[in-house]
């Protein structure tokens, strides 16, 4: 998912960091001191999920983990995403620098619509039914609209938009498919030993 | 206190979910590692950790930046192609989703008599020679004009043969350069990551509680 440097124009790539500007704005401004640790705890998650190699398809494809980091931070998302993002091209040379601004984007903003469309089902008073559809389809949706994304960043770029969104998106389904339930999983494990994780901060 | 007891707890069982996941192989990035043989060029392009890239087009550019010629990976990530210009060249791998990665090849690997023999033409066949063989440290001693004369075989046939025969024996190391070019992040990397990570929370919380105390 990550795009490499050289790739996109510099109109998209300032773009794409402007608007990662403003989601990092808004993400550092709602910080609370005790959330910092999970925050920490996430963004390590996030940094290693990539890590996750799945070997199925044609494609080289591996976990995100957005989902989940969408539906506990919300807008903190963004500047959690933008660190993860930056060791990983730092150390492991994914991505890129100048690309960070784009990346984090295609990544994190997905985290919040998941955060607005499905945080309302992934609480501790919704029924558990509900609670396991919901917070499952936040970590496969997170997964698709990156995908959408970095097919719509492409089609800027001037590539056709619809085979490029369907191979990230034909691609990602065994991605979204495992972070679907790992993201359901998190949730419940949650749910059992610190609710307040997902109830604290809505809207 | 539940909560710290419980976040070591959710800590640990992420890294351990990690570490059994692991196994198959890192991914995520592109490379392409290019290396020259007598007259042709041969690509190997991959995913970190392995993965070959296939049917993947390769586009090879000279030092002007012209594009030159274009073709695709087969099934093992590779792409060969005669050298098209004599000229620094540049091959960019263009992998499917955004991914890139590129590769220079110097003149001097394209063509390294005419570097070696740089402004001198090629009249000058013992000079070259000479040259040649001591970059290449292949020098063992034999006087290689004599036996060029005693057998008539001329010297720049014999350097064709012992260029040939070089070629073939660097293959494989060739081939192993290749296939360690590129790999994935190390340990060392990873756990560097999350400790930048935790570095981080140590300063946003001292920010924080800094916040805090003036109010």
């Amino acid at each position: 998912m990550h795009i490499s440097e050289g790739v996109l124009s510099p109109a998209i790539l300032t773009g794409g960091a402007a608007l990662t500007a403003i989601g990092v704005g808004i993400g550092l401004k709602s910080i609370d001191y005790e959330e910092i640790p999970y925050m920490g705890i996430l963004t390590a998650g996030f940094f290693v999920a990539s890590l996750i190699h799945l070997p199925i398809g044609p494609a080289s494809v591996h976990l995100i983990l957005n989902g989940i980091l969408g539906l506990i931070l919300g807008w903190k998302a963004f500047p959690a995403i933008l660190v993860g993002l930056t060791l990983q091209a730092l150390l492991f040379q994914f991505g890129g620098i100048t690309t960070l601004g784009i990346n984090t984007l295609n990544m994190a903003l997905p985290a919040v619509t998941c955060y607005y469309l499905f945080g309302w089902g992934v609480k501790k008073s919704s029924g558990r039914l509900i609670f396991i559809i919901t917070a499952f389809a936040a970590g496969c949706c997170a997964v698709l609209f990156a995908g959408i994304l970095v097919g719509f960043s492409l089609y800027l770029n001037g590539d056709a938009f619809l085979p490029a969104a369907k191979l990230l998106v034909a691609a990602h389904l065994p991605v979204m498919l495992i972070e679907g339930i790992l993201t359901a999983t998190c949730a419940l494990f949650l749910r059992k030993v610190k609710p307040e994780l997902l109830e604290s901060y809505y809207g | 206190m539940d909560d710290f007891k419980l976040r070591p707890v959710f800590l640990f069982s992420l890294i351990i979910f990690v570490i059994l996941f692991d196994m198959p192989a890192f991914a995520h990035k592109v490379s392409i590692f290019a290396w020259v043989e007598d007259d042709t060029v041969y690509t190997r392009s991959k995913f970190s950790k392995g993965k070959r890239v296939k049917n993947s087009p390769v586009i090879v550019f000279d030092s002007d930046g012209n594009k030159l010629l274009e073709g695709k990976t087969d099934e093992n990530g590779e792409f060969s192609f005669k050298i098209p210009k004599q000229s620094a060249l540049k091959v960019v791998l263009k992998a499917s989703m955004g991914h890139m990665a590129e590769w220079k090849i110097p003149f001097e690997e394209i063509n390294p008599e005419a570097v070696s023999n740089n402004s001198k033409p090629e009249s000058d066949i013992k000079n070259s020679y000479e040259t040649s063989s001591r970059s290449q440290t292949i020098n063992s001693g034999t006087d290689l004009s004599a036996l060029s004369e005693s057998h008539g075989i001329s010297k720049q046939e014999i350097k064709k043969l012992i260029d040939k025969s070089l070629d073939k024996k660097l293959s494989p190391i060739m081939n192993m350069l290749a296939d360690s070019y590129g790999g994935g992040p190390s340990l060392t990397e990873i756990i560097g990551g999350i400790g930048y990570i935790f570095g981080l929370i140590g300063v946003a919380m001292y920010f924080t509680s800094r916040k805090k105390k003036k109010w």
